[in-house]
């Protein structure tokens, strides 16, 4: 299949006051449609640096020296092209469940928001029908959706809240969505929900999604690929059953082991 | 134990305290508002009209007073409750004009300020540094001796004094949220910085911008009271309160109420402004809303 984002030879470095420090060297891999890849690697190991570097909101003291991102064919290099694929091509979802959405706008505006930004073709209840579809594609009954449009965050459940997330995600349509730690803050039985949901998502399309997490049970339980990130390199590529049953590298063994060991 | 009931009377009393109907705190304020709307349909003496026999009769109450001046007379006989009704109009429009004047562009830098970074926060911050290390009336002689004496001088002094606070309050306000999931998140959307700034951003700094502008609207006032007794404010035959408590220095000792009562005023439409504040804050937080 067709990859929908590619990340070539990526190096992303930081200017700190001690002088420029590498943060990615060299990253490459796909993501095809219709697969999930795991982004996987222990904190400080780069996965959140490539995740900005695809949306293009990399911090303010890092940069991309070389190496190319494609997402749909499209070469991304400059603000123009990101403001092109952020949302209507790549869709996000983050961690913090809590702090994901706007506290003081009720769910149906925060949704409506994202659609009308990127379908002005679309007539107005095309629109009201997408956002109700994508709230009903993450799981909530007909009932819960009125109920749902109408709530304000902190009135949703951590597990809800986490779901319009992905709504909010997907509503666009996007052809990639990166999932960026999305169920580290969530109880075991609300991740279960979630990555179920998640999978859902990407069989029932032609999407691609990148997975990322230090949960290396996790990502290989959803994923069908696995990158695995060791200080700015990737150490290992590869289907997730050969990644975890014949892991090549020392670092992937250390990093399966201290799974085992807990 | 008894540690429990106590915090929880407070909380209680608290609670009740903030479920305060917003329309009794706004009492006061309408009714300042209504006496500057109609006052010259009120059945008062003339404000302007001096009387020099009639000068310094205290209140009504006070020994030597009488009802044909119920809040007394100040040093030139003219009626001090008079004064104080036909000083609400100009009071108000100077402390509503003043206070969004340095409000809105004090907002917008600040927005700027923490949204933006880098060199565009550095120029602005260093900007609020000088404004508040300038002493404001060298800053308000300086502008009134190019600009002249108006009203329009004197809402952009209150500006040029004003502004700065906003800036700095907004700015750390918008730099904390700035880096809130949920700002990010919308980013990714793709939604634009403008819509993101004026859509997302603003509101959620609403709260604070309200409790600030009412605690604004004193300063405001006060600000035009110590303009007006330098002669650069409002000046006679014009009344505001700030000129009737700037004129009421004069008499303290031997007519106390000539500067007491527009104090009086004054607090009481800073307190109604601020509690008013801080009702429509918790009044508009969705927080307090049940599902």
């Amino acid at each position: 299949m067709a990859a929908v984002a590619s990340v070539r030879d990526l190096h992303v470095s930081a200017q700190t006051s001690s002088g420029a420090v590498a943060m990615l060297n060299g990253v490459s891999f796909d993501i095809d449609a219709g697969e999930i890849v795991g982004l996987i690697g222990e904190s400080g190991s780069g996965k959140s640096t490539i995740v900005r570097s695809i949306i293009g909101l990399l911090e303010k003291n890092a940069r991309i020296d070389s190496g190319t991102i494609s997402v749909v064919g499209r070469h991304i290099s400059a603000e123009s092209d990101y403001r092109v694929i952020r949302g209507r091509h790549v869709g996000t979802v983050f961690q913090d469940t809590g702090g994901s959405l706007n506290p003081l706008m009720r769910i149906g505006r925060q949704l409506r928001e994202v659609v009308n930004h990127h379908a002005e073709g679309l007539a107005k209840r095309a629109r009201a029908e997408r956002i109700r579809g994508s709230l009903a594609r993450v799981g909530f009954s007909e009932e819960q959706v009125e109920r749902v449009l109408r709530a304000y965050p902190h009135q949703l459940s951590g597990g809800m809240r986490q779901r319009v997330a992905v709504a909010l995600a997907v509503v666009t349509e996007p052809e990639l969505v990166i999932a960026d730690e999305c169920t580290s803050a969530l109880d075991v039985t609300t991740q279960a929900d979630v990555v179920r949901l998640l999978r859902t998502l990407v069989n029932s399309s032609d999407r691609g999604m990148l997975f990322v997490t230090h949960d290396l049970a996790l990502a290989s339980s959803l994923c069908s690929r696995l990158v695995v990130l060791n200080r700015g390199r990737v150490v290992e590529v590869g289907a997730t059953e050969d990644v975890i049953s014949r892991p090549a590298e020392a670092y992937t063994q250390a990093l399966l082991a201290a799974g085992r060991s807990l | 134990m008894t540690s429990q009931p106590v915090s929880g009377r407070l909380r209680s009393r608290s609670a009740k305290l903030r479920a305060a109907p917003v329309g009794a705190l706004a009492i006061p304020v309408v009714v300042i508002a209504i006496v500057a709307v109609t006052y010259p349909l009120l059945p008062l003496s003339d404000a302007g009209a001096q009387s020099l026999a009639d000068g310094l009769r205290p209140p009504a109450w006070a020994r030597g007073g009488s009802w044909a001046h119920p809040l007394g007379t100040d040093q030139l006989g003219r009626d001090v409750l008079a004064r104080l009704a036909a000083g609400a109009r100009l009071t108000l429009v100077i402390a509503l004009l003043g206070t969004i004047a340095s409000a809105i562009p004090g907002i917008m830098l600040g927005m700027l300020a923490g949204y933006k970074g880098g060199c565009v926060d550095a120029v602005i911050s260093r900007l609020v540094d000088a404004q508040l290390a300038l002493p404001y009336l060298l800053l308000a002689i300086g502008i009134q001796s190019v600009g002249g004496r108006s009203l329009t001088v004197l809402i952009l002094v209150l500006a040029l004094i004003g502004w700065a606070p906003f800036t700095r309050v907004v700015r750390a306000e918008v730099l904390s949220l700035r880096t809130r999931p949920f700002v990010l998140g919308l980013r990714c959307a793709g939604v634009s910085t403008p819509r993101l700034l004026m859509r997302h951003i603003l509101p959620n700094i609403a709260g604070t911008v309200l409790v600030m502008a009412t605690l604004q609207i004193g300063t405001v006032i006060l600000a035009e009271s110590a303009l007006s007794f330098l002669g650069l404010g409002v000046v006679s035959p014009q009344i505001s309160w700030g000129t009737m408590l700037a004129e009421g220095r004069d008499t303290l000792v031997h007519g106390w109420w000539v500067a007491a009562v527009p104090g009086a005023a004054i607090s009481l439409l800073l307190l109604s402004t601020n509690l008013l504040g801080d009702a429509l804050r918790t009044r508009f937080d969705p927080g307090n809303k049940e599902f």
